[in-house]
């Protein structure tokens, strides 16, 4: 904790120095825009693998440094603070540098950053409509996947915009669980490649639809060598108090389809605007191979067991989401979420779901400061011990120093 | 006679040779495309350089502060050979991710193909500092810069130098369109201080800063904002102070431009019995501003509406 103690005193100081030279010019491209995320909550409960707990508590509380580096590079440093238990834990969220000036819409990213599959997971969580990621983010990635590696991206020279790109990383978030601490991961866990379209319908309307796909050297499962070992599998339901940023399903494959959908009138986004999203998640391949040999006897297995359903042999979750903004200082929003997972228990998987209803209402006195109140209804089968619950959450997110960006 | 005569036709080879080369280099270019943030610079832009292809990212329609990076602007900006924008941080909010996104070496700096309009004057307003308990001000000064006609021909020369730099092989074709945009922008200037000659000192109620510049140069004063603060919309307490002020009798009109909600203006005038102008904001603002002249015209003449 000293460390992190000194390193976070060491960021504030690094920030206390620049911020008034760079406050008192201009926070754009060309000087340091410093910012800091403040984060704040009371909630009623807890949701499944969420980071924020019951009762009071934090949430991101964000320091971001980002500038021109010169006239060949960008760079950008968001340095995260967190509460684990009463304790002060201080993470990098960001700490890449960007090509500026490569030819042909090519453009290099490397370094630590948010992995650009999805269309939420580029995004930083404090710009959400609702307290938590979907059920299906915080299932498969973590909440929002970031991680050490390199990418390399493409823009069409088209009116239809039309991006793609490629990265790989280090993975180590994305490791299936590993009971026994036996197992020899690879070094270059993560690949991922994306392509995204998107444009506008009309003057009212904008749209982006993308196809992600990652694969995960590391995320089938093993065989539990003591297969009937009942007591691990409750164990496994300890990650709830784990408020690490690991993916708790994986699988060697993930497909993510995505889609948003913006509508204001006359383009202005000042007074109304809506926003409608939704994403889909298929994992596959994360049961242990052994056990893919004997599928067939498993299955009857299952049956005389008498869990009665069949075992899907993959894993999927989507959300749908609409928010209004139907004046400058106001907005709602709807969501509906649910997730399909798969827990191994010894030598069979027995199958689990969370759905969640959520709604939320915000209130934005400015740009910079929002008050949101957040009601969800969970609905847990075999879900890690969760069951149905109701939760209210009242947060508030405010930003000080540079202006945020509008990311579409 | 013979030597002047094959130093006439070594000079006219040299002449043709040139020509070509520039032809060659101009249909390369075939004319720059230029994006431009807002569409009074698109409106500009097609001033100066008639023959580029120009797409303007926003409308008269649209607070080009509350602008998204969405995808069409992402994928005009990777096409884009000039990115002509206000500046002064009015775009601060989605210009640095579309050149992010864009991956287009040609528009992120200002020493090549990006141009802010700002830069080439002096801003009013600038602040020494800024809080955010001042509301979303900038300390480079109000960039609704278009409405003063002195500045507009100061960013119209320094336009011109930078399509020179990008595109030398049509330099003769860029000087002499500044030269005609200058010499009607000079005759329009005079002609339109005598038109609105008589709003001179009137006092008038406006939202946000928007008209600033014209305010200055035309001799008005804005008494109050409908905004309480930058970027802050109207409140209904401060909309009931705002009445209690105009029983002072004094003021002329109360004014929005063509992107802000006339909500707080309607509920001001109803109980002040003033007049609301919706003054366009940039060309495309109204049916009659259709380029910089007009737009000058279709403001000043609704100005002078509520004078009558």
């Amino acid at each position: 904790m000293t460390i992190s103690t000194m390193r976070l005193s060491g960021v504030a100081a690094a920030c206390a120095l620049l911020s008034t030279q760079a406050l008192a010019n201009d926070p754009t491209l060309t000087n340091p825009a410093i910012s800091a995320v403040l984060d704040g909550y009371y909630q009623s409960g807890e949701r499944p693998m969420s980071e924020r707990v019951e009762g009071f508590g934090l949430g991101h509380t964000e320091l971001a440094m980002s500038a021109n580096i010169d006239d060949m590079f960008y760079g950008k440093l968001t340095a995260v603070v967190e509460m684990h238990d009463g304790e002060t834990e201080l993470g990098l969220e960001e700490a890449f540098i960007q090509t500026l000036a490569m030819p042909g819409g090519l453009s290099i990213r490397a370094g630590r950053f948010l992995s650009d599959i999805g269309y939420l997971n580029n995004q930083h969580v404090h710009t959400d409509s609702f307290s938590d990621r979907p059920a299906a983010y915080r299932a498969f990635l973590g909440s929002h996947y970031f991680d050490d590696g390199v990418r390399l991206s493409y823009v069409a020279p088209t009116d239809l915009y039309w991006t793609m790109g490629a990265e790989v990383f280090k993975g180590d978030n994305m490791r299936a669980a590993d009971e026994h601490g036996e197992r020899e991961f690879e070094n270059l866990g993560v690949y991922t490649a994306f392509t995204k379209v998107g444009g506008d319908v009309g003057a009212n309307g904008s749209w982006q639809a993308g196809l992600s796909y990652l694969r995960n050297e590391n995320g089938r499962m093993t065989a539990e060598e003591h297969g009937h070992d009942e007591p691990v599998a409750d164990d496994g339901h300890d990650h709830e108090h784990e408020h690490s940023h690991s993916a708790q399903y994986t699988g060697e494959n993930t497909y993510v389809a995505d889609f948003v959908y913006k509508w204001a009138p006359n383009g202005n986004y000042k007074y109304q605007h809506l926003t409608l999203s939704g994403e889909y998640f298929r994992v596959t391949d994360f049961k242990p191979l052994e056990e893919h040999h004997e599928d067939h006897d498993g299955h009857e297995e299952h049956e005389e067991h008498g869990h009665g359903e069949e075992v899907k042999d993959y894993q999927e979750g989507w959300y749908l989401s609409s928010v209004y903004q139907f004046s400058p200082n106001w907005s709602a929003g709807v969501r509906y979420g649910q997730v399909d997972t798969q827990m191994m228990h010894g030598d069979h998987f027995d199958p689990q779901k969370l759905k969640e209803t959520e709604v939320s209402l915000a209130w934005h006195h400015s740009h910079f400061s929002t008050v949101r109140l957040q009601y969800t209804n969970q609905q847990g089968t075999n879900f890690d011990g969760f069951e149905d619950d109701n939760i209210i959450t009242l947060q508030y997110v405010m930003t000080l120093g540079a202006h945020g960006a509008h990311q579409f | 006679m013979r030597i002047n005569s094959k130093q006439i036709l070594s000079k006219g080879a040299q002449a043709l040779t040139l020509a070509l080369m520039l032809g060659v280099a101009n249909n390369a270019v075939a004319g720059l495309n230029i994006f431009a943030c807002e569409p009074e610079y698109a409106a500009l832009a097609k001033e100066l350089a008639p023959d580029a292809k120009i797409y303007s990212a926003t409308t008269a329609m649209q607070d080009p502060h509350q602008v998204q990076a969405r995808p069409s602007l992402i994928a005009k900006m990777r096409q884009a050979d000039l990115a002509i924008c206000a500046g002064a941080d009015l775009e601060v909010g989605w210009l640095p991710m579309l050149q992010m996104k864009s991956a287009n070496a040609k528009v992120r700096s200002t020493d090549q193909g990006l141009f802010f309009a700002a830069d080439q004057i002096e801003t009013l307003d600038q602040l020494a500092s800024v809080d955010r308990s001042m509301g979303d001000v900038h300390a480079q000064g109000n960039p609704h810069l278009h409405f003063d006609p002195t500045r507009l021909q100061d960013v119209a020369t320094s336009l011109t130098a930078k399509l020179i730099q990008l595109d030398l092989a049509a330099k003769a074709d860029y000087e002499a369109a500044l030269a005609s945009f200058t010499q009607r922008w000079q005759a329009a200037i005079p002609q339109w201080q005598a038109k609105a000659a008589p709003l001179q000192g009137s006092k008038v109620i406006a939202y946000h800063s928007s008209f600033k510049y014209l305010f200055n140069w035309l001799g008005l004063e804005q008494v109050a904002d409908l905004e309480p603060k930058p970027g802050i919309p109207p409140s209904s307490s401060h909309l009931a102070s705002l009445l209690s002020r105009t029983k002072q009798g004094d003021i002329l009109a109360i004014i929005t431009a063509s992107y802000q909600s006339e909500r707080g203006a309607n509920w001001l005038a109803e109980r002040s019995d003033l007049p609301v102008l919706v003054l366009p904001m940039s060309v495309g603002g109204n049916e009659q501003s259709v380029d910089l002249f007009s737009l000058y015209d279709s403001a000043i003449d609704l100005l002078l509406s509520a004078k009558q």
